[in-house]
């Protein structure tokens, strides 16, 4: 064995140095001597021949190799010899692949000899068995057949010689050789595996599956060996049948292909994402709605198909969307009184008047006057400019708008008041106090933002002679009649029920005029909760009451009743015991007001002149009475900066101005002579004040000079003035007249200190 | 009362409106752009109609990709000649627009 593996026939110069120490190792244990160089690159196939160190020089660069001779131990020559000699004229291998040099020269040495290589020394590393024969000069070839042991391949017998010397003649073809006929024969050769690595098969210790395993891979191998020769086994070929091709064709309609965009905008997700988040919660009639506006909006997203419907609806949208179409259609009637509409309206109504009235409203609001720069009305401008210039010294009232319409012409306003909350809201009654006709009336609320129309309209079957607006419920508004009907409206909503209480149900009403109501915050109540308002009224009966909101209506509680005093003409300086007219010797009221501060004191303006001070615990006493009037006090105003100031206008042709301390007026104002009707403090200054005699307004400054008012405006001709308010928080003072216009006048040129204190004015 | 306002107050609204100081007309257009009512002739309605309305989805469709919880109230378009005011719909997609020529 391990002779036989040591057999090389040839010097092995171009084996693997590993190879060949690994394979003599294996096979001897003796030693061996290298000499010379041997490079990896050698290849498997030995060449002591110079053509194939050539090849091999060719393929990688190599030192020029001496002869090696092994030695082993004892000194034997055990060179091995090589296997391959070259003959002069071989045909030169191609260069480049391994195996080819290995085929190439093998085929030719086949011709050569018969001499046969072991294989099993290269088995085991190159994994590949190379054909027996390799080329051995002559001299070598009996000597190495005999001593070949196996072989995995059969040997092929070489062909004669002569073919290789045919082969070799064909070296030196000439041109003439090229059209000579050419046999080739061409042989199978026999199954060259390349590789064989035999199953490894991971036993694993379940003795079970190893034996079945086992004994099937015997069975199997058994079927293999008797496979062949086997009766059993028959060689049969199959044909499919290829059936007869048929031609067939088919035609459509041309698909029409339609380009479709749309925008994935963020607007469209977030109502994509709230429409599913709300769908399921809506009813069923809503449904269709809402997926035809989807589809109508994704056909106007598309925007290119803009007269063909998208490709992406289904029909039934389709058909949704034409029952959807036509019902708009035969009903505009219905969209017009949707709300939605009606707000639009509302808007746009708001609109215009603001662009026709801005000029006058940023007065109002005192902004800077925009001068419309489109504006093609040239010399009206001119003219007012004029005029603003030379009314500029002296101050005067400037007129901005008017709030009138049809509704209200002709008809008499008595009473106008803002709204706590919005202080562009205002209401205005109309209406005649005739004590004769029960005349029906109008209160109209209007808005800054719409001086053409009011903003709510009611009616009311009696005059009304007072209004006041609700602090704690801005929208409620509480009206007193003539007919002694106190009722509360509620101005929130243009279509709901206007009037939510009314007095005509109440045993203890009141029967004749109610000339005021107030509302007025009492004192915090015994739960803790927001101060109570209170609706007051002061009624020509002479009693003054306090009415509550219950679930029936309104029920009303006395707070005072106001006694006659004996003789008017005394002056009662403290009139604290009872008078002893009891009964029925009451004295209308006919003005009252609360204490700015302390909202338990009152003052009562009476018909006989007098001016009570009263207080909400006491119901049987007056605090204090003031007494200088001769005539029914028509207005009483505490002023809203000095706590102990108030004034009272009178029918005696009088405005007085008192303090609190003091029962005589401190100081007494005439101008015209007629009977003042209101007298009004300026919110916004505190030397200020507005009254009304009928013919005019005047407008007092303290400051200025107590003597003289110090703007006379006159009404127009025919027109009495009947009321008077000042807007907070600017100076402009709205007049009432008689014939039903709320006039606007914005105070010029009134030189005021704001911070000035009427006692100081009243002191100097 | 009414659950709904009635048509006349509506009328009346309108007859306000149209005999304010400068307006020149009224378009009332519906859902799909298809002018409903209007003072105007004919043609210019709708024109009028056809290209406001475009100019209603774009501005729109510029505030609510700003914030989609916003929406266009109000939209007004002064020319040198004339301003036109548009108040577009409360519904999200819906435009009963009503515009008109001031």
């Amino acid at each position: 064995m391990k002779k036989s593996s040591l057999v090389f026939n040839s010097s092995s110069r171009a084996m693997n140095t590993s190879v060949a120490g690994h394979q003599v190792s294996q096979s001897s244990r003796h030693k061996w001597n290298f000499a010379g160089s041997q490079t990896r690159r050698n290849s498997i196939l030995v060449g002591g021949s110079n053509r194939k160190r050539n090849i091999l020089d060719r393929n990688a660069n190599q030192a020029p190799r001496k002869p090696v001779r092994v030695l082993d131990n004892d000194g034997n020559d055990v060179t091995p010899l090589p296997l391959y000699h070259a003959e002069p004229g071989d045909m030169p291998s191609k260069p480049g692949r391994f195996l080819d040099e290995i085929f190439s020269s093998s085929e030719s040495d086949q011709l050569k000899s018969t001499s046969s290589f072991n294989m099993r020394s290269f088995g085991s590393f190159l994994g590949s068995s190379l054909p027996s024969s390799l080329s051995t000069t002559a001299s070598m070839t009996k000597g190495t057949e005999d001593s070949v042991p196996k072989l995995d391949i059969p040997i092929i017998p070489p062909p004669p010689c002569g073919q290789r010397k045919r082969d070799n003649v064909k070296q030196h073809v000439t041109e003439e050789m090229l059209d000579d006929v050419v046999d080739v024969c061409l042989t199978e050769t026999d199954t060259i595996s390349l590789f064989d690595l035999p199953p490894l098969i991971f036993m694993s210790e379940d003795a079970d599956d190893t034996k079945a395993i086992k004994e099937r891979n015997l069975q199997y191998a058994e079927l293999c060996k008797n496979r062949t020769g086997n009766d059993k086994y028959v060689e049969r070929s199959m044909q499919t049948f290829s059936g007869a091709p048929k031609e067939k064709q088919i035609q459509t309609d041309k698909i029409v292909m339609v380009d479709e965009g749309t925008f994935a905008t963020i607007w469209d997700i977030y109502d994509s994402f709230c429409d599913q988040n709300k769908n399921p919660e809506s009813e069923k009639a809503n449904n269709p709605e809402t997926t035809v506006n989807t589809s109508k909006g994704h056909e106007k997203r598309g925007e290119k198909s803009s007269s063909t419907l998208s490709i992406g609806s289904t029909i039934g949208s389709l058909l949704e969307m034409e029952t959807c179409s036509l019902n708009a259609e035969s009903n505009p009637e219905l969209i017009m009184l949707t709300e939605s509409f009606q707000h639009s309206l509302l808007v746009m109504e708001r609109s215009i008047v603001a662009n026709l009235f801005q000029p006058k409203l940023a007065a109002y609001r005192q902004l800077p006057i925009i001068k419309d720069p489109d504006s093609t009305v040239k010399p009206e401008t001119e003219e007012k400019s004029e005029e603003g210039e030379e009314s500029s010294s002296s101050p005067t009232l400037e007129r901005l708008w008017a709030f009138s319409c049809e509704l209200t012409r002709g008809w008499n306003i008595t009473c106008m008041v803002w709204n706590k909350e919005n202080p562009d809201l205002l209401a205005v009654a109309y209406g005649d106090c005739d004590s004769t006709n029960q005349k029906p009336s109008l209160i109209c609320c209007w808005s800054l933002k719409n001086p053409t129309w009011p903003e709510r309209v009611f009616h009311c079957h009696s005059c009304v002679t007072s209004l006041d607006f609700s602090a704690n419920n801005p929208s409620q508004l509480a009206v007193g009649m003539y007919d002694g009907t106190i009722a509360i409206y509620t101005v929130q909503s243009r279509n709901n029920i206007h009037c939510i209480a009314n007095s005509s149900e109440c045993s203890k009403r009141h029967l004749k005029p109610v000339w005021q109501v107030n509302w007025s915050k009492q004192e915090i109540t015994l739960s803790g909760e927001d101060r109570v308002e209170a609706l007051v009224a002061v009624s020509a009966d002479g009693r003054i009451t306090k009415w509550l909101l219950c679930s029936n209506g309104l029920e009303c509680i006395d707070l005072m009743k106001l006694k006659k005093t004996k003789n008017s003409k005394k002056k009662a300086v403290e009139s604290k015991k009872k008078t002893e007219h009891m009964g029925s010797a009451l004295t209308p009221g006919l003005c009252m007001d609360f204490h700015p501060t302390d909202s338990s004191v009152y003052l009562v303006g009476t018909w006989e002149g007098l001016i009570q001070k009263c207080s909400v615990a006491n119901c049987h006493n007056v605090l204090e009475t003031y007494q200088n009037h001769f005539c029914p006090v028509n207005s009483i105003e505490w002023s809203p900066f000095s706590p102990d100031v108030f004034l009272s206008c009178s029918s005696d042709w009088t405005i007085q101005l008192w303090k609190q301390e003091c029962l005589t007026p401190v100081l007494s104002f005439t101008s015209a002579q007629r009977a003042v009707y209101a007298v009004r403090w300026s919110p916004n200054w505190s030397t200020i004040f507005a009254a009304i005699n009928g013919l005019q307004v005047e407008i007092w400054d303290l400051n200025l000079s107590i003597l003289h008012p110090t703007i006379v405006h006159q009404a127009a001709p025919g027109v009495t003035v009947t009321s008077v308010l000042f807007s907070r928080g600017t100076d402009c003072v709205l007049v009432g007249d008689s014939e039903g216009q709320v006039t606007v006048y914005q105070l010029k040129n009134l030189s005021v200190g704001q911070g000035k204190q009427v006692t100081k004015a009243v002191n100097t | 009362m009414p659950p709904f306002p009635s048509q006349a107050e509506v009328e009346e609204t309108l007859k306000r409106i149209q005999s304010q100081n400068g307006v020149q007309g009224i378009i009332i257009v519906n859902t799909e752009g298809i002018p409903i009512k209007t003072t105007l002739d004919n043609a210019s309605t709708v024109q009028y109609a056809g290209l406001i309305h475009q100019l209603v989805m774009k501005a729109r469709s510029t505030v609510r990709d700003i914030d989609p919880q916003n929406d266009l109230t109000f939209l007004r378009v002064r020319s040198k000649k004339n301003e036109i005011m548009i108040a577009p719909d409360k519904d999200a997609f819906s435009n009963k627009t009503s515009f008109l020529l001031y």
